[in-house]
């Protein structure tokens, strides 16, 4: 009670004394590729909004680490709290914190599991289905609509596992003539897709397409194929993320398309939910940042990102 | 375990076949298992593939080779819990002295296009390094070597994420990732075998060996300088999963931080199945070469099948356990006659 008090106190001196926001934010981690480009995109976009201070913090992928970060966001009164979940399973507890705080709190990037987010409270991220639609949209045009299309699974607790292949297997509905032949993991590891794809090609099932969860599997299953002699124009390969290596790939004419999941949209747009809801607008309790599909056509704007 | 068959074989001479012969029975029993049941569920041979059979190899040939390593540290009564942390710190040191120059973003630019012996040597240098550092402190601390290689494992872990801050190190010279490509990894795989099967069984670091791990008082007493050995062999070992790490980022073209995750425990596994006894004094590469080989007809064997996804961790463990209880049993058993 007495820390809330306090942090109420905190937060009308600053809001009275420099009409700037004050963001606090919580990432999983720092040394993460893909949180860096979006942490760097939050800071640019606090920098274009003006006077606006952006606080962040590394939790190491530790939960525990995460609390205490947001208790002393709390504590220090802050506008808005941006928390990039190191579990998120454990969002609940970061909610009720900030919600009993009555500090605007923003989810970026994981979706939290929290049954329903309370008034103040919004997640921006993307939907993992869609890049599974996206990926086997296109993959189904290259297929005239029929064939055997793999599926390489990730890591099989994770979010991304689950909603790419749903996303995947959603379209798939629509086309009664493309069959799943395979369904298997390699951990989104690239070594364990080569052998993955290696033991595909000897089972002797025809595959005309694999949607792989992730570049990294879609480049390992590349790799199989060239060493057993098959070309890339023989089975089109699709990933997930549109990593460096990946666009290189496509550049190369190897890996067929990828999907390109938006770390400045995510980041931009966490800070840009957080400083409406600290001004008291309202806004909608999923943002959705959209995936963008890589192919052929496209892929230009995409290799100098 | 090994007197007791020791003696069988002395006592029935007719039926003197080596140790290896129990586990090379489990691996045809896994193996007609996967062919019988391919038959029925797929109406397809398993085993008469000869590409199928080289896959099975190939896919545990960089498993193998921390496995040989960890063999040799199991022997000595110890344990290497860092290899496959060590596999990744080797891969990623290998992977960046392998660069080509047309890669615009090379980890050092100033040594692009460099002549394939230097990122082999660079990562073979880092494991062995690594394993230099673990039969140090082992030997020289005296603490044990659980704790002592559980530290390198998340130290060796964090180094590699830290040498790119996560990034991986790709576009890799043609010529360094043709020691990953085609039958090659097998080949080196079993070539490392070859010799420490026979610096095991025929020379006195193999005596030396067994014999710290047996009796380490005794092994004092007969004059055998028991830390410097140990160094030795953990070097050995380390050097083994840097080879390992060469390889790994040969065959994906690219070196990655998150390379060989918990690979140090299906090398243990592979170990273990293969006979050697992790009370140490006991085992043989021979032995470790057809543990790492019944993993590898697993893996290809679930693929086959089409087995799920989901539920086939759980059937690993299952056979892996079974394994040994098999073999355990067989050789009770012969030790009675």
């Amino acid at each position: 009670m007495k820390r809330t008090l306090l942090a109420l106190a905190a937060s009308a001196m600053m809001t009275t004394s420099v009409m700037a926001e004050n963001i606090g934010v919580s990432m999983a981690y720092f040394d993460d590729n893909f949180l860096t480009i979006l942490r760097n995109a939050m800071g640019d976009e606090a920098a274009s909004a003006g006077g606006v201070e952006i606080q962040f913090e590394d939790a190491r992928g530790d939960i525990g680490k995460q609390i205490d970060q947001v208790q002393n966001f709390v504590a220090q009164g802050v506008d808005a709290i941006i928390v990039n979940p190191a579990d998120t399973s454990a969002t609940p507890r970061i909610t009720k914190l900030a919600n009993s705080a009555g500090i605007p709190l923003v989810y970026v990037n994981r979706k939290p599991e929290d049954k329903e987010l309370p008034e103040k409270v919004v997640f921006v991220g993307s939907d993992e289905v869609v890049a599974g639609r996206l990926q086997m949209e296109e993959l189904a045009k290259q297929m005239g609509g029929k064939g055997n299309v793999a599926i390489m699974l990730g890591e099989l607790a994770s979010n991304g596992t689950r909603g790419r292949t749903q996303g995947v297997k959603e379209v798939l509905g629509s086309y009664p003539d493309i069959t799943v032949v395979e369904e298997q993991t390699a951990d989104f590891q690239r070594s364990e897709a080569i052998d993955l794809m290696n033991n595909w090609i000897v089972s002797g099932t025809k595959i005309d397409a694999v949607a792989a969860n992730n570049d990294e599997m879609a480049l390992g299953a590349l790799i199989a194929m060239k060493q057993a002699g098959i070309a890339a124009s023989d089975i089109a390969v699709a990933g997930v993320d549109a990593t460096p290596d990946a666009l290189a790939s496509m550049k190369r004419g190897q890996l067929f398309a990828t999907v390109f999941q938006d770390a400045k949209g995510q980041g931009a747009g966490s800070v840009k939910a957080a400083l409406k809801l600290a001004r008291g607008e309202k806004v909608d309790t999923i943002v959705w940042i959209p995936f963008k599909l890589v192919n052929k056509e496209n892929l230009g704007e995409f290799l100098d990102k | 375990m090994a007197n007791a068959t020791d003696v069988a074989e002395t006592n029935a001479p007719a039926r003197k076949l080596p140790v290896e012969a129990n586990i090379f029975l489990v691996l045809i029993g896994i193996a007609v298992f996967f062919e019988v049941l391919g038959w029925i569920v797929k109406g397809d041979t398993f085993l008469f593939n000869p590409q199928r059979l080289l896959i099975m190899v190939l896919q545990v040939s960089i498993i193998g080779l921390l496995a040989i390593g960890v063999t040799q540290v199991i022997i000595t009564g110890g344990i290497d819990l860092s290899s496959g942390s060590v596999l990744a710190l080797s891969a990623m040191v290998a992977a960046s002295f392998a660069q080509t120059s047309d890669y615009t973003r090379a980890v050092f630019p100033m040594f692009t296009d460099m002549p394939f012996l230097v990122p082999v040597l660079a990562g073979i240098a880092v494991g062995a390094l690594a394993g230099f550092i673990n039969g140090s402190l082992i030997a020289y601390t005296a603490i044990p070597p659980f704790i002592a290689t559980l530290g390198m494992m998340v130290t060796a872990r964090g180094l590699a994420r830290y040498y790119t801050k996560g990034q991986p190190i790709s576009l890799l010279s043609e010529e360094y990732m043709w020691l990953g490509s085609g039958t090659i990894p097998v080949i080196i795989f079993l070539m490392a075998a070859f010799i420490f099967h026979i610096a095991l069984r025929f020379t006195r670091y193999g005596k030396f060996t067994y014999a710290t791990g047996a009796n380490v008082q005794a092994a004092k007493v007969s004059g055998i300088n028991v830390g410097r050995h140990l160094i030795k062999v953990y070097t050995l070992a380390g050097l083994l999963a840097g080879l390992g790490g060469v390889v790994a980022a040969a065959r994906a073209g690219s070196g990655q931080a998150g390379m060989g995750l918990a690979y140090e425990l299906d090398a243990i596994a592979a170990a273990v199945i293969g006979g050697t006894s992790l009370a140490g004094g006991v085992g043989r590469i021979t032995g470790t070469v057809i543990g790492t080989i019944i993993l590898g007809t697993m893996m290809s064997g679930f693929t086959f099948l089409g087995i799920d996804a989901y539920i086939q961790d759980i059937v690993k463990g299952g056979i892996i356990v079974a394994a040994v209880v098999a073999d355990q049993y067989r050789q009770r058993k012969r030790a009675k006659v």
